[in-house]
């Protein structure tokens, strides 16, 4: 298979040199209507801030990964990237690549399924731009198919591994329904603006945030539909709040543990959950050993983030088996479109129709004219069959990248010559 | 179908135990291939039981809820069968070896020391008798497994407290849900006590003139039912909630358990049939 791949990523390059390659939705289009211009008929582009990755099937068989590279790079000149910056792979163990990809343990968070989101998303652009051909169509099939396979048959995607989302999981062992909890997120910076989203994501019945820069609240709110505090009043406020995350870069603490005390006073002891997730600390530590809180910080979180990558690296093994098994399967189908067993199936098929219908109505003949009937009608299949079988052993002896295969691959569908014989197999 | 009895009652604990072991088993490793076999072995396990419990019912001409062993194993039963519905309603499956624990001791002392009683007292002999005991039974069934509850909650409150993220963590269901649990199967324990502490009200001056209202029985079970009664309306008057309740309803049990054991084996009581 004349299937190329080149890879820039967490592991071979450094992010402003990754940030140097990114493509943006908005620049994929472009680039790949450029990559059709340079001899590549059908592909995938996936760019995401660890990664950016090109599959493709050039027209010639003269193309190889330099091409690939010098076409990133045309489009995204970067003089200081260079060749060993790239991972490329050939054929099966392209595909094999891309399993690895859409299944999250190529991930820098390992298991992370954003990236199988992002896959989905990659060819979903390929196809909008008539970049997914036959074979990259099934590839794509399989990747996906991978993809969802090592989600629901393993842990691999299973427990929070940032430390926010370990925040919000957190909550979740402790309330039941988070739809009737409020929230309180202190900071909107970028972990705050997170830890705000997943709370959002996981349906939070009341969302408040607070910022010193009023500003940025009220903008993080108007995303999330959440409320606005000023930051000067939230303190008396925290009573309302079951979940309350800080996230400032304050360099005191903003809610002692009398403040705690009074707020859980107010709330007639109903529980409270504190996660302070700044450094240095927004929240008295010492609120911990008031019954009915549950205060964490950074290095209580990190605990589970740690054991959730763990729990998921064991996981790998299982996810490499149903890669292993993906990638049987696909290139069992591709070896089928061979040309020499596909015209014998392709025969095989027709002579088999023939036969029984020459079988079903030979009575309606005479003795004498019956063995007519099985000359003329295998001349009419043997002339219905004699242009297909030239074509397909012309295409396959002439380039020997895909087109031979795609049009096998088509007349087997056509024809569902592959169900046919898996049923006959089973 | 003695011999049948006798089989079924070593086979008991035996089965008890098996389906402890799936369901440890299932805590431990949480694999997702697991979570309907270790049903399917505890549905069996009360199938066996109940064939068990009719088959003494006919060969021996009673219910088996004559003396303390033969209790024992209805509330081995009582207990399993509620959890087995706790479970299909909730589809919460981490706690189950915490709870099928308790069926086999229950089990494994009736079937270590059940006789073939044929003959009963005729005092003993009562349809009141029969609805006291099983709403009694019933009522210990569901503050047990509130107990439980309770139990667990505690720990994993403990340990959320601690920073502790092992494997209570990871497969107990979240706070609330305990505490709900632990709640729901006092209120049913509680409903069922009454009941119980009804009929024993009406049956008891008829069937034991004499008794005492000072029977260490007789105070035990009303002090439980004051335990549960506060607890309750504590938690529906949104005074009391999580920790205390909890301990509350682990305090009603151990005084319950101190009040059978009182009444059945050290002190003399008009509940002392064995």
């Amino acid at each position: 298979m004349n299937l190329i791949a080149i890879s820039i990523n967490h592991r071979t390059a450094p992010v402003d040199l990754r940030e140097a390659v990114y493509l943006k939705e908005d620049e994929i289009r472009p680039f790949i209507n450029f990559a059709k211009e340079n001899q590549i008929k059908e592909g995938l582009i996936l760019s995401t801030c660890n990664r950016t990755e090109i599959f493709g099937i050039p027209n010639s068989n003269e193309t190889n990964h330099e091409k690939f590279q010098s076409l990133l790079l045309n489009f995204k000149p970067s003089q200081n990237i260079t060749e060993q910056h790239f991972q490329n792979y050939v054929s099966r163990d392209a595909i094999k690549h891309l399993f690895f990809v859409a299944t999250g343990i190529d991930s820098l968070l390992i298991g992370d399924n954003q990236v199988f989101k992002q896959v989905k998303d990659s060819f979903q652009i390929a196809e909008e731009t008539e970049f997914a051909g036959y074979i990259m169509h099934r590839i794509f099939d399989a990747a996906i198919r991978t993809g969802k396979r090592a989600i629901s048959e393993t842990s691999i995607s299973e427990g929070a591994v940032t430390v926010s989302y370990a925040a919000v999981q957190l909550t979740e062992k402790i309330f039941s329904n988070l739809s009737k909890k409020s929230a309180l997120v202190i900071g909107t910076g970028e972990t705050g603006e997170i830890a705000a989203k997943h709370l959002s994501e996981r349906g939070i019945g009341n969302l408040t945030v607070t910022n010193r820069t009023q500003e940025k609240a009220e903008n993080l709110a108007q995303k999330l539909n959440a409320k606005v505090i000023p930051f000067t009043e939230f303190r008396e406020s925290i009573h309302k709040f079951d979940i309350i995350i800080s996230a400032t870069a304050s360099p005191e603490i903003l809610v002692n543990k009398n403040d705690v005390k009074a707020a859980l006073k107010k709330r007639s002891n109903n529980p409270m959950i504190l996660m302070d997730i700044a450094i240095p600390r927004d929240i008295d530590p010492e609120t911990k050993k008031i019954d009915y809180v549950f205060y964490h910080d950074l290095d209580s979180l990190n605990i589970i983030v740690e054991q959730n990558l763990t729990k998921r690296k064991s996981e790998i093994p299982k996810v490499e088996k149903i890669i292993e098994e993906e990638l049987e399967n696909f290139w069992e189908w591709y070896n089928s479109l061979q040309a020499a067993p596909a015209i014998k199936d392709l025969r095989d098929f027709f002579e088999d129709i023939r036969n029984k219908e020459v079988e079903k109505n030979k009575n309606k003949f005479a003795t004498e004219d019956q063995e007519k009937l099985d000359i003329v009608t295998k001349r009419i299949i043997n002339k219905i069959l004699h242009h297909p079988t030239i074509e397909l052993r012309k295409a396959d002896d002439s380039t020997g990248s895909g087109d031979s295969a795609t049009k096998i691959g088509i007349i087997r569908d056509l024809f569902g010559i592959n169900s046919r014989k898996k049923s006959e197999k089973d | 179908m003695i011999s049948g009895i006798h089989t079924i009652n070593i086979l008991l604990p035996l089965f008890y135990f098996l389906t402890l072991v799936v369901y440890f088993y299932d805590f431990l490793k949480g694999e997702k291939k697991l979570v309907n076999v270790k049903r399917v072995f505890l549905f069996i396990t009360l199938f066996l039981h109940l064939i068990y419990i009719v088959l003494r019912t006919i060969a021996f001409d009673h219910p088996p809820i004559t003396n303390v062993f033969e209790i024992f194993t209805i509330l081995a039963i009582t207990i399993s069968f509620s959890y087995f519905l706790v479970e299909l309603v909730s589809d919460i499956r981490g706690t189950g070896p915490f709870i099928i624990i308790l069926p086999l001791i229950f089990q494994l002392i009736s079937s270590l020391f059940i006789q073939d009683l044929t003959v009963v007292k005729e005092v003993l002999r009562s349809n009141l008798l029969g609805i006291h005991v099983i709403s009694a039974l019933l009522g210990y069934s569901g503050f047990t497994i509130s107990a439980v509850y309770g139990f667990l909650y505690l720990v994993l409150y403990k340990d959320i407290k601690l920073n502790k993220f092992g494997l209570i963590f990871n497969r107990l269901p979240n706070l609330e849900v305990l505490e709900r649990l632990s709640l729901y199967s006092a209120v049913i324990g509680f409903i069922a006590l009454t009941i119980a502490i009804i009929i024993g009200i009406i049956w008891l001056p008829i069937a034991f003139p004499s008794f005492s209202y000072l029977d260490p029985k007789l105070v035990g079970s009303t002090l439980v039912w004051l335990l549960y009664a506060g607890g309750i309306t504590s938690k529906v008057m949104g005074k009391w909630r999580g920790k205390k309740l909890v301990i509350l309803s682990i305090s009603g049990f151990i005084v319950a358990i101190i009040s059978t054991i009182l009444s059945n084996f050290l002190a003399q009581s008009f509940h002392s049939f064995y």
